[in-house]
């Protein structure tokens, strides 16, 4: 019998052996997938309102640390913009942070209420005032199409006319409105930011060419804050500092994965050495001792990744609704080649006393 | 007890790595810990740390202070319920800060001095006497930023001269300055000259003396329509994201603690089978049972408090780095409760190892056989 077969067999016939490692592996594997859920869900739902308009740039006002709330874009700073090298479009762009509630609804739901003036992305052209483009989140809160929501303080009346899919800001529902509608709620939702007519908080830019040069070109001209769409992404209030901490658990996660592949192996090394002493004995080289661990290993590592896979998904349906767990298949498949990279190089571990094995073990012992 | 000892002394490659994946795994935890603490406290540190017992939101807010907006003639009506002894304004907002460190993020939150609503833990200066002061969280302070300095609120230009710094203020996790609500209104006008009033997002209310302020959140909250009145805990306990914060932290911190205890339980369930022969051979030679659980259960504590200490040195590596956006420090208080809880949980893991040495009859011994997992 070949030694992969052996080691094959091995598995097949002595589970609970390997069960132990599979399933610490499976914890670790669901616990790496929930926390790239975890960072997922929050990190979306902070940050699809700035996908959904999928520009090039954006430009906010002088000093604003591009935070959208409490930047002034005057129309002599986007004149001067418009006529920046590079630039091929501008659009106004808006927000107010506020709630809203449909007729009959028991309790309000928050809103980020955008005002914006021409499509991009995902978003189509402004619908008509008094209209609002809903971020699709606010089905399962029980809204319509058609149904008109009271926003802000005074129950300012806007009609949904249709769904964005994953337009969320802050972790608030995007409702995407004209800009008279939008400056309606910002007088009545914060009326001490109030902006001029004319005046919006940032810009949506499209850009000739490199979106960096022309950022670059525009801040030098206007003194503006000018920022490609991945910046201004990653500028967003807590997005940084969230993703740097879910990385470095991650990170941790799999060094732990790693190192129990390593001591299980270490042990099952150690526990078959006249074993190995006598395969040695018979001819078998250390490379196919090694190929068989490796193939154990493989099939303890991919049982624990569909374990814990299965696992992180059942984790994610019973999670209570405010643990914003989003799991998709490329962050799931991306755990894979990770687990395994890990597995094998924790299995290396035992490399150097698998060689070192005498075959003369077999008969003298250790 | 020495055999036990002796064991880890002889095996430092099983015991060492089996220590070190322990200590990652409580390293884990205790920064999750860590830095979900760190995180709550400075989302809702101003919150926690003012002087108002009761905090009234506008009810359509759903205890969101910075969606709440107190419309004019509301506080003269808290004021009116019984039990109240003084009602004060109270606002947040958020503007650029020019600091003689460079442009900062910035949380100014408006209080009536004197009133309720002023930060409770001044470390360092005085509170604001007047318009144009500020008390500065503690936790943000750094050359150029700092009690004697002046800072510009962007847009507008207004200057704020820092006069005190308090413990835990932050709000919203930024640097958050406390001014007088008065200049508040001037700065808010400077920066939005063509906006409306100022309107205040909550009211800090200060009971009357011997007045719970859960019964009197209660009674404002009925006796005065359009608001919800909430003591402090709960007010803080309610800031928006922070259920999501907890509750997230709570899942992880819980799988992150079953991952050890299966670790432990599962491989001194290895070691102990792996030994059953030695075990076997020490029982038909008179150790008594104890003795041999003895030393496992002195095996797991020492691999679990090793761990631990490992885990909070870590803990402390990382708290140096400072290359987060908040900083984090060592609580000898969780770091100790973590690893008590560690070695708790980890010797009721190890009892299915402890089952399978009482279960072994000495008398293997003669007629041979061995340990097997399954």
């Amino acid at each position: 019998m070949r030694p992969a077969r052996i080691g094959a067999t091995e598995v097949l016939r002595r589970p609970g052996r390997f069960a132990i490692t599979a399933a610490v592996l499976a914890l670790l594997v669901a616990l790496q997938v929930v926390l790239w859920g975890l960072l997922d869900g929050l990190t979306g739902s902070t940050t699809g309102a700035y996908r959904a308009l999928g520009a090039d740039l954006l430009v906010y006002g002088p000093a604003s640390r591009a935070a959208l709330l409490r930047s002034q874009v005057s129309p002599e700073l986007r004149a001067r913009v418009e006529a920046a090298d590079g630039v091929a479009a501008v659009g106004g762009l808006g927000v107010t942070l506020t709630w809203g509630r449909t007729d009959g609804a028991p309790v309000p739901t928050d809103l980020a209420v955008f005002g914006y003036e021409r499509s991009t992305g995902r978003l189509p052209a402004p619908p008509p005032p008094g209209d609002g483009l809903a971020d699709r989140s606010l089905s399962q809160e029980g809204v319509a199409i058609g149904d008109v929501l009271a926003v802000g303080p005074q129950g300012v009346p806007i009609r949904v006319s249709g769904w964005v899919q994953d337009a969320s800001y802050l972790g608030q529902p995007g409702l995407w409105v004209a800009p008279a509608t939008w400056r309606r709620v910002l007088a009545t939702a914060a009326p001490d930011r109030v902006l001029p007519e004319g005046t919006w908080q940032a810009l949506v830019v499209d850009a000739e060419g490199d979106a960096a040069a022309v950022a670059a070109r525009i801040a030098r001209a206007t003194g503006a804050e000018a920022l490609p769409l991945d910046e201004a992404i990653s500028r967003l209030p807590g997005v940084e500092a969230q993703r740097a901490s879910f990385l470095q658990l991650i990170g941790a996660t799999t060094l732990v994965a790693g190192l129990v592949v390593a001591l299980f192996f270490a042990l099952i090394t150690l526990e078959r050495v006249r074993l190995f002493g006598v395969l040695k004995a018979v001819g078998v080289s250390s490379a196919q001792l090694l190929g068989a661990l490796a193939l154990q290993a493989l099939t303890v590592t991919g049982a624990a990744y569909a374990v814990g896979v299965a696992a992180a998904v059942a984790l994610a349906r019973v999670a209570p609704e405010e643990v914003p767990i989003r799991l998709t298949g490329g962050r799931v498949l991306w755990v894979a080649p990770v687990l395994v990279g890990t597995a094998l190089l924790g299995l290396a571990t035992s490399l150097r006393r698998v060689v070192r094995i005498d075959p003369a073990t077999a008969v003298v012992g250790r | 007890m020495s055999i036990a000892l002796t064991e880890i002394r002889r095996s430092p490659l099983r015991f060492g790595l089996l220590t070190a994946a322990v200590g990652l795994l409580l390293a884990l935890v205790l920064f999750l810990a860590t830095v979900g603490g760190a995180l709550l406290s400075r989302i809702t540190g101003a919150l926690e740390r003012q002087s108002a017992p009761v905090l009234v939101f506008a009810v359509e807010a759903r205890r969101n202070v910075q969606a709440s907006l107190i419309a004019p003639g509301v506080a003269e009506r808290v004021a009116a319920v019984p039990g109240v002894a003084a009602v004060a304004p109270w606002v947040t907002r958020g503007f650029t800060l020019r600091t003689g460190a460079g442009l900062r993020d910035g949380t100014l939150i408006g209080y009536e001095p004197g009133g309720p609503g002023a930060p409770t833990d001044i470390v360092e200066g005085r509170l604001p006497r007047m318009n144009g002061e500020a008390v500065l969280s503690a936790l943000d302070a750094e050359a150029g930023f700092e009690v004697g300095s002046t800072v510009r609120v962007l847009p507008g230009g207004s200057p704020l001269e820092i006069v005190g710094l308090a413990e835990g203020a932050s709000f919203a996790v930024q640097p958050t300055l406390f001014t007088p609500y008065e200049g508040f209104t001037a700065i808010a006008r400077r920066a939005f000259p063509d906006a409306g009033p100022v309107l205040p997002s909550v009211l800090a209310v200060a009971p009357a003396p011997g007045e719970d302020p859960v019964a009197l959140a209660r009674r404002i909250t009925e006796a005065v329509p359009g608001v919800e009145a909430l003591d402090r805990q709960t007010a803080v306990a309610s800031v928006p994201g922070t259920d999501a914060i907890r509750s997230s932290l709570g899942l992880l911190l819980g799988l992150a603690f079953v991952v050890v205890v299966v670790v432990i339980g599962f491989f001194f369930l290895i070691f102990a089978v792996q030994k059953a022969d030695v075990f076997t051979l020490l029982l038909a030679m008179g150790t008594p049972a104890r003795s041999l659980v003895g030393g496992l259960a002195l095996q797991v504590v020492l691999v679990v408090g090793v761990g631990s200490l490992l885990a909070t040195g870590l803990l402390a590596a990382l708290a140096t780095t400072g290359d987060r956006a908040f900083p984090i420090s060592v609580d000898p208080g969780l770091a100790l409760g973590t690893g008590a809880t560690a070695v708790a949980l980890s010797l009721l893991a190890a009892l299915g190892a402890v089952r399978r040495i009482v279960r072994i009859d000495p008398a293997a011994a003669v007629r041979g056989g061995g340990g097997e997992l399954a």
